[in-house]
């Protein structure tokens, strides 16, 4: 290993020793518990295989690959133009060193509890580089998968975009319903270049028994071009920390999220843009349905510091419960520290309206396939903003399994 | 005569727990189109979501048959799906459900197997051009941003896609200017024969000019006060509806 990896992970592994434990008394903390994250990094006792998880398959893919249970794994390459380098992050360490040394970290720090756990222990991740005005046409995937055979997982992704070149990456989370607790950590940085476009999607598919920490942080150049896609549907606590630095004039930043939380499931989303360049957009924009006794809590901040003006930044959250006992908090926050700018948040929670249901099964649509429609089409405005088509393909499966009655097992 | 297509008697039904249907009681042969006046609040809407099987319509008393099945016994999309139709007053927007999509699902749900997508925009078409219906509403949303003719002019595109057996038109005519009115008619009339019974509810004669009612009924505080034929609309349109106990001021028809 070369010798600065080393140190970043010596650093990380002394920094989460020395940090004082999260108690969950902290603002930030307050909805999810730190130690259901395992935030300190304990280990964990593994909760034992529980079948194969649906990892799907490498079709329409540029480059795919699978990481089980965080492992070191070869990427399949199917299609790359020339010079884009899709490599196990690992392995680049030393095949790209130049390229990873440049990036890695440089988004998330090694300060917090989160980025210190990540950076101290992870194994295998996706590395993306696409050179200057290259185009990327399909998406690149990564798959995280939680077996059952490790209490403790990590998955790490580094994309870096250079001048004018245009991808979409994934990053799916994937695991069968687990008959015990996977702590998982997942860390996302995304580098943007001037004029460059990105359309990153984190997938968060997992069966029961995962509790994921994730962190996604991208840096919009100028006139750059970012979508964060957040698309939370299965864990048992998932917290998902996506990050814009818009850091580049005349770039268009937006964090899209889309979720649906059902049984006990707990999403936390935590969503910030920070303007660190003036003339620029942002858009953070949070949309889920809620059922059973689901929770789920947005916080959303928009920061513009001195010196970023004519900045326009938007904010919204809007969550559609389906019963009572599903909550769901929304905390939409701005700091706007310069004048001559356009921002605006919003957040709500509202119930299915009868009349919408009574409409759609007064025309022959059953009940569930009713709900079906009502939350797919509420989720509807963000999925206008996603350019990948087949995302609402599968948010309608996803979306259907969640409503159709479980069968109970014999 | 016909077998009844529809057969309500005795219905009672409250919302909120205040009764508004006192004991209706219609009989509607298959083939024939009644129509159903009366003045503002007297229960026609509530009788035509009961019928529907609105949630927050209590039926209290009496019984419905609808082709030969007990209606009050069914959830409102199997209602649906046995055949009738209720184009409502005030049609609702479904935010994010495209007008096709919602099409295609409910068809397919009330026909019980999916229909091929080109059968389907088949169907489309000839549709939307019998009701002059925009196609290029096809990309909007459910309703969303829809003129209050427009809604109408859905909801009558609607029940020509569907085929039902029997449809309550609840004041399709309201808001329509006339251009509109004679599409809309011009709709109803396409799809009206032996295998359609139909309840129109309308304040006004306008449309009964177009659409001829076989049977004419008035409702009145919640029961049915009088059935004539065609000509009881013109002498409710003289009239009003003071000979059934409503105060001069407020029986103008329509008012
Ligand atoms: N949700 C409700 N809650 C309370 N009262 C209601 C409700 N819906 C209807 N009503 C009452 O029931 C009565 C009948 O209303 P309905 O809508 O059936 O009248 P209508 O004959 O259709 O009138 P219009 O000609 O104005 O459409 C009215 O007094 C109305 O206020
Ligand atoms: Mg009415």
């Amino acid at each position: 290993m070369a010798s600065w990896v080393a140190e970043t992970r010596d650093e990380a592994e002394r920094n989460l020793a020395s940090l004082p434990a999260l108690t969950g008394q902290e603002e930030d903390w307050r909805f999810t518990k730190p130690a259901s994250l395992g935030m300190d990094g304990a280990p964990l006792d593994a909760p034992g295989p529980s079948g194969s998880p649906r990892v799907g398959d490498e079709a329409g893919r540029a480059a795919w690959l699978v990481l089980d249970d965080g492992r070191p794994a070869a990427p399949n390459v199917v299609d790359l133009p020339d010079g884009v380098i899709v490599a196990e992050l690992s392995d680049a360490l030393t095949a790209h060193e130049d390229l990873v040394r440049a990036h890695l970290n440089s988004l998330v720090g090694i300060d917090s509890h989160a980025g210190a756990l990540n950076a101290a222990r992870w194994d295998g991740g996706l590395f993306v580089y696409v050179p200057r005005g290259v185009h990327v046409e399909r998406p690149i995937e990564a798959v995280l998968t939680a077996t059952g055979a490790e209490g403790r997982i990590y998955g790490r992704t580094l994309v870096v975009l250079e001048e004018g070149a245009k991808a979409t990456v994934i990053d799916r989370y994937v695991s069968p319903d687990l008959g015990g607790t996977v702590q998982a950590s997942t860390v996302a940085e995304l580098v943007v270049a001037q004029g460059a476009e990105l359309e990153h999607m984190t997938s968060v598919s997992w069966g029961s028994g995962v509790h994921h920490h994730a962190t996604i942080a991208a840096a919009a150049g100028r006139d750059s071009k970012v979508r964060s896609v957040v698309v939370t549907l299965g864990g048992d606590v998932v917290r998902v920390e996506p990050t814009l630095r818009v850091v580049g004039p005349g770039a268009d930043a937006r964090a899209l999220g889309l979720f649906f939380a059902s049984d006990d499931q707990h999403f936390e989303h935590r969503v910030v843009s920070v303007h660190e360049a003036p003339d620029s957009y942002s858009n953070l924009l949070y949309k889920g349905a809620l059922k059973d006794t689901s929770r789920t809590v947005f916080y959303g901040n928009l920061i513009v510091p001195p010196g970023a003006p004519h900045t326009d930044a938007y904010q919204t959250n809007r969550n559609l419960i389906l019963n009572d006992g599903a909550s769901a908090e929304t905390i939409p926050f701005l700091e706007i520290e310069t004048a001559e700018v356009k921002c605006s948040h919003a957040g709500a929670v509202g119930r299915v309206d009868d009349e919408h249901l009574f409409y759609l099964r007064s025309r022959g649509v059953p009940e569930v396939e009713a709900k079906q429609l009502i939350v797919l089409g509420f989720l509807q405005e963000v999925l206008e903003m996603v350019a990948l088509e087949e995302l609402r393909e599968e948010l309608h499966e996803a979306i259907a399994a969640k409503l159709t009655p479980k069968v109970a097992a014999s | 005569m016909a077998d009844p297509i529809l057969d309500i008697a005795g219905l009672k039904v409250a919302v909120d727990g205040k009764e508004i249907l006192k004991g209706v009681d219609l009989r509607i042969p298959q083939g024939e189109v009644h129509a159903l006046m009366g003045p503002n609040g007297s229960g026609k809407s509530t009788l035509a979501y009961a019928l529907a099987g609105h949630p927050r319509y209590d039926v209290t008393g009496g019984t419905v048959t609808f082709n030969g099945e007990d209606l009050l016994d069914m959830d409102p999309d199997e209602r649906a799906r046995a055949g009738f139709f209720l184009a409502m007053q005030y049609p609702v927007e479904v935010p994010g459900v495209s007008v096709l999509n919602f099409l295609r699902t409910s068809m397919n749900a009330t026909r019980g197997e999916e229909i091929s997508p080109r059968d389907f925009m088949k169907a489309f078409k000839e549709n939307s051009a019998l009701l002059e219906f925009d196609s290029s509403f096809t990309d909007r949303y459910l309703n969303e941003g829809f003129s209050g003719g427009e809604k109408k002019r859905h909801e009558i595109l609607q029940m020509a896609m569907l085929r039902p057996k029997f449809a309550v038109l609840d004041e399709t005519d309201s808001g329509l200017d006339v251009d509109a009115l004679k599409v809309v008619s011009k709709g109803v009339n396409a799809l009206r024969g032996p295998d359609l019974g139909c309840l129109l509810i309308t304040h006004y004669t306008r449309i009964l000019r177009y659409i001829a009612p076989d049977v004419v009924h008035v409702m009145f505080e919640g029961r049915i006060a009088r059935t004539g034929g065609p000509e009881l609309a013109d002498h409710l349109e003289e009239n009003g509806y003071v000979e059934f106990g409503a105060s001069e001021m407020a029986s103008a028809p329509g008012a």
